[in-house]
């Protein structure tokens, strides 16, 4: 029996309208727990969801808060629309802090139960500030009105687990195991700036617990670094009105009509309840877009080895309900069940790996040379339980393959892993060694921006050359997604605010392939109007994947078929459904920006929101070696000729590699003019005054922010 | 001489939707095609003959992430 | 596996069937919360009924759908969140709802409106499932 710190009751309140009008504030050094008012101001401006968290966050802290400063806060927010049943995708939860990678602030969109649970037991956001001395637990059940914070010596560090002994824990029976849901991370979280959280939900059909991923920026390294081993909540008891929507029947029409469709018409389409977003990887690599080694080139020929078909075929179960939260029929989030593994801590077990999502396949995949399934799923189940996020591990791991194979560093100086590009067995153990604390692990899991200051001074490594492959901006690794030869997607990954990461904008086939955006200003439009309806997804609890990932049967004849705009419609009339409140799709947009302004002008307060800090790796825009220029000579010769009128018959490679250049980055200049002058920003990427106004976001805090830099 | 997606792509007499598919290559399964303005339904690609002259586009609704 | 089934060379399209179907279980007369619904095609009537095939079972995002003893498909309410996704799902679409009830409703070849037909153009057939 755990030790008790602390015990709070308190009173549920009723949620109305998608809010309970209540947050939760936790100090967890000083044990203090405190209940704070959601304001009319909160929801006019920020809404919810990742709003109510950069609210909350900005007064947390102070310019000079670090991630493991004692006030650098966790805060959770499902928001409004989380936690409805009756569409797909309403169950996201959005997770803030200031990151250890960036320190600016990381937003993170996850799936899982424990968002709506902690809204259904009367807390709109959730606040974790300060750091407490010995590892504890914070177990909220929200029928009974009822916090514990107790000490948590004695559980195991592993996400799977521990929530599953978590789960059986506070579940009454095995049918109550549907209404708890634990937040935790794994045991590399100690050791890595790279820590991931886990949500989870319980699986009836597979009876075994299962997990989303808050993955980006580092989370849980916060998380352990507070001493939180784990988040508990219990929840019983949700229907079709537990957030008393304005209007249930406009709910219920909407979903049904949305659910139709899914039935009619996943299987000619992405076949999302199949494979989920796998489905894009030999898509990715017909189109010369999937990232391999590096992001050095666009496919391989054995990327078959790990096509959708193969996990489809030999690892994934089929024909269950799969979807992270109820009423999801998009149901995409799969599983490898009874799956052994070979390596590490749990080699011989039988395990259920979640996954691979398209990230999973591409980057501890193609992006690592790795081209074996087993080995994906393996890296995959230990990502997720050592609490690492996959995506800055991959795109650090491919960094860290490059130097190696370009012998800018030595096999002596990781400490003796062979880490060269298709090298599972070494990748693994650097995961075993980050879990461990030990070795290569702690060092590689600093990520790229500190690696490349380690290598250059410590292992005599060429700095430019660092600077050019290094795929990180402000701090955060690239995601899986080859943009070199797409300008717009370029912008679309270093002019964001969290770093790039492509939930703001995904252009890649709109620019390259349908060429419907040639023009700067077509560009600028494109990365403002996609990141603002993007991000507006993590105001209210809601997945962006059933917005596009399945389009009705008469999308095509649509003005914008990009847009899907009878989706867009879908989510005005939810919105409204559930709050009660009257936005058209253009208030979408502008309630959407208000919050993408203020976590600019957050950015800016944090030492990180100008131009400088927008730019990107060369990588990221051209071919930085001879090798990358030659694999698609042809290409790049044309574009000399056509674009800049030379003659490349009369050029040496370098002379055509450092033209090339010249010109890409120039483009690259063009275009962060004209996106800032769409956004209402400056030339030096600070929102005008003028723009505030017009959105009503003339805040004296963010205007005292700004007015020195105008 | 035809335009897809803007870009000039040679014509040859009895093309269809299907064969400007084909020859550029395009193996995404979920498009939008139109020609000169009009949207087409993908039963008709086999059948649809293209003229010389036409602007074709196909666009490829990738999701992305 | 227990299911009903119509034949409309013998129906007359009184729907006594819907009535006596949502006065049992709703205690209204209202053809909206029957789960036999009579469709009237140039006077040739046809039922939308349940065929008891259990697609809804695997994909109900609660696992509240189970097949009972006698194989009719059954939602448990106590799990049912309200969804809608089977209602959505249904190739047949006889799985029916209403906005003031929590969960969704179908037929489960209870017999009732077999009685009630004047024509006996309803049984209740089993069969292998």
């Amino acid at each position: 029996m755990s030790k008790i710190l602390k015990e709070y009751t308190y009173t549920p309140a009723k949620i109305d309208k998608g809010y309970s009008g209540k947050s939760l504030y936790i100090h967890v050094g000083d044990l203090r727990i405190e209940e704070k008012e959601v304001t009319e101001f909160m929801k006019e401006k920020f809404v919810g969801g990742k709003g109510f968290d950069l609210w909350y966050l900005w007064h947390a802290v102070t310019p000079e808060t670090r991630w493991d400063s004692p006030e650098n806060e966790i805060v959770m927010s499902a928001g409004p629309l989380g936690g409805i049943t009756q569409y797909s995708g309403t169950g996201k939860t959005l997770v803030c802090a200031i990151s250890p990678l960036t320190d600016i602030p990381i937003d993170s969109n996850v799936g899982g139960y424990y968002g709506p649970l902690l809204k259904f037991s009367g807390w709109d956001a959730l606040e974790l500030q300060g750091k407490a001395d010995k590892d504890i637990l914070i177990f909220i059940d929200g029928n009974k009105g009822h916090i514990i914070i107790e000490e948590a010596d004695d559980l195991p560090e592993d996400s799977h687990l521990l929530a599953e002994e978590l789960t059986s824990r506070y579940a009454e029976n095995e049918q109550d195991k549907v209404n708890v849901s634990v937040v935790s991370t794994g045991s590399a979280a100690k050791h890595v700036l790279m820590g991931m959280l886990n949500f989870s939900f319980y699986d009836p059909r597979r009876k075994t617990v299962r997990f989303k991923q808050a993955a980006r920026g580092g989370l849980g390294t916060i998380f352990r670094d507070k001493h939180i081993k784990a988040l508990v909540v219990k929840y019983k008891g949700i229907k079709g009105d537990t957030n008393n929507p304005a209007d249930l029947a406009t709910l219920n029409r909407v979903g049904i009509k949305y659910h139709k469709q899914m039935h009619d018409l996943d299987d000619k389409q992405n076949a999302m309840r199949k494979i989920g977003t796998a489905n894009t990887i030999m898509v990715m690599d017909k189109y010369d877009l999937l990232p391999t080694r590096n992001f050095q080139t666009g496919g391989d020929p054995d990327a078959y080895k790990i096509s959708p078909q193969v996990f489809i075929n030999e690892y994934l179960t089929q024909g269950i309900h799969d979807g992270c939260w109820y009423g999801c029929t998009m149901s995409c989030a799969k599983t490898a069940d009874h799956f052994p593994l070979k390596t590490g801590p749990y080699a011989g077990q039988c395990v259920t790996v979640d996954g691979p999502e398209y990230e999973c396949a591409a980057g501890l995949g193609a992006n690592l040379g790795i081209f074996d399934p087993q080995a994906v799923l393996e890296q995959n189940f230990y990502c997720d339980t050592y609490g690492i996020d996959l995506i800055s591990y991959a795109t650090t791991v491919a960094f860290i393959m490059e130097c190696y194979e370009r012998e800018e560093i030595s096999q002596e100086d990781m400490g003796g892993l062979d880490l060269r590009f298709g090298n599972a067995q070494a990748s693994l153990e650097l995961m075993h060694q980050m879990s461990r604390g030990e070795g290569f692990g702690p060092l590689a899991g600093l990520g790229i921006k500190k690696l490349k200051k380690i290598f250059v001074e410590r292992f005599g490594a060429d700095e430019n050359l660092l600077d050019d492959i290094g795929m990180e901006n402000k701090g955060l690794e690239y995601s899986e997604y080859l943009h070199k030869e797409s300008l717009a997607q370029q912008g679309g990954f270093a002019l964001t605010n969290k770093g790039p990461q492509h939930d703001e904008a995904w252009l890649i086939f709109m620019d390259m392939v349908n060429n419907q955006i040639p023009s700067f200003e077509d560009k600028a439009y494109a990365l403002y109007y996609y990141p603002m309806f993007r991000t507006w997804f993590g105001l209210c609890g809601l997945c962006k994947l059933p917005w596009n990932d399945i389009v009705p049967a008469d999308n095509y004849l649509t003005d914008t078929p990009a847009k899907v705009p009878e989706h867009v419609q879908n989510y005005v009339e939810i919105f409204n459904a559930v709050t009660g409140k009257n936005i058209d799709k253009e208030e979408l947009i502008l309630q959407s920006e208000r919050v993408y302004q203020f976590q600019r002008i957050f950015n800016i307060r944090m030492g990180k929101g100008l131009r400088e800090h927008d730019s990107a790796p060369y990588r990221s825009m051209g071919p930085v070696t001879r090798e990358e220029y030659l694999s698609r000579q042809e290409r790049y010769d044309k574009q000399l000729q056509e674009l800049q009128g030379l003659d490349p018959s009369t050029m040496t490679l370098d002379e055509k590699i450092a033209k090339t250049r010249a010109y890409r980055e120039k483009q690259f200049e063009l275009l962060t003019d004209a996106v800032y002058k769409r956004r209402g920003w400056t030339n030096n990427g600070v929102p005008t005054i003028e723009r505030l106004q017009e959105l009503g976001m003339d805040l004296p805090m963010l205007l005292e922010i700004i007015k020195p830099h105008l | 001489m035809i335009t897809v997606n803007t870009k000039e792509h040679p014509w040859h007499k009895g093309m269809t939707v299907r064969t400007v598919i084909q020859e550029k290559g395009y193996t995404f399964t979920h498009l939008v095609v139109r020609v000169n303005g009009s949207p087409l339904h993908e039963s008709l690609y086999d059948s649809f003959e293209i003229h010389d002259g036409d602007e074709v586009l196909v666009l490829h609704l990738m999701a992305g992430g | 596996m227990k299911a009903l089934h119509h034949r409309q060379e013998i129906c007359t399209g009184c729907l006594a069937c819907e009535i006596a179907c949502s006065t049992a279980y709703f205690k209204t007369e209202d053809r909206n919360k029957s789960s036999i619904r009579i469709l009237n095609n140039d006077n040739t009537f046809h039922a939308n009924i349940c065929t008891q095939c259990g697609e809804c079972i695997n994909m109900c995002t609660a696992h509240a759908i189970y097949r009972d003893r006698n194989g009719v498909v059954r939602i448990n309410k106590h799990l049912c969140v309200g969804c809608m996704g089977c209602v959505g799902f249904c190739s047949e679409l006889a799985m029916h709802y209403s906005d003031d009830l929590p969960e969704p409703f179908k037929c489960i070849a209870c017999g009732i409106c077999v009685k009630a037909c004047p024509e006996g153009a309803l049984e209740i057939l089993m069969s292998k499932s």
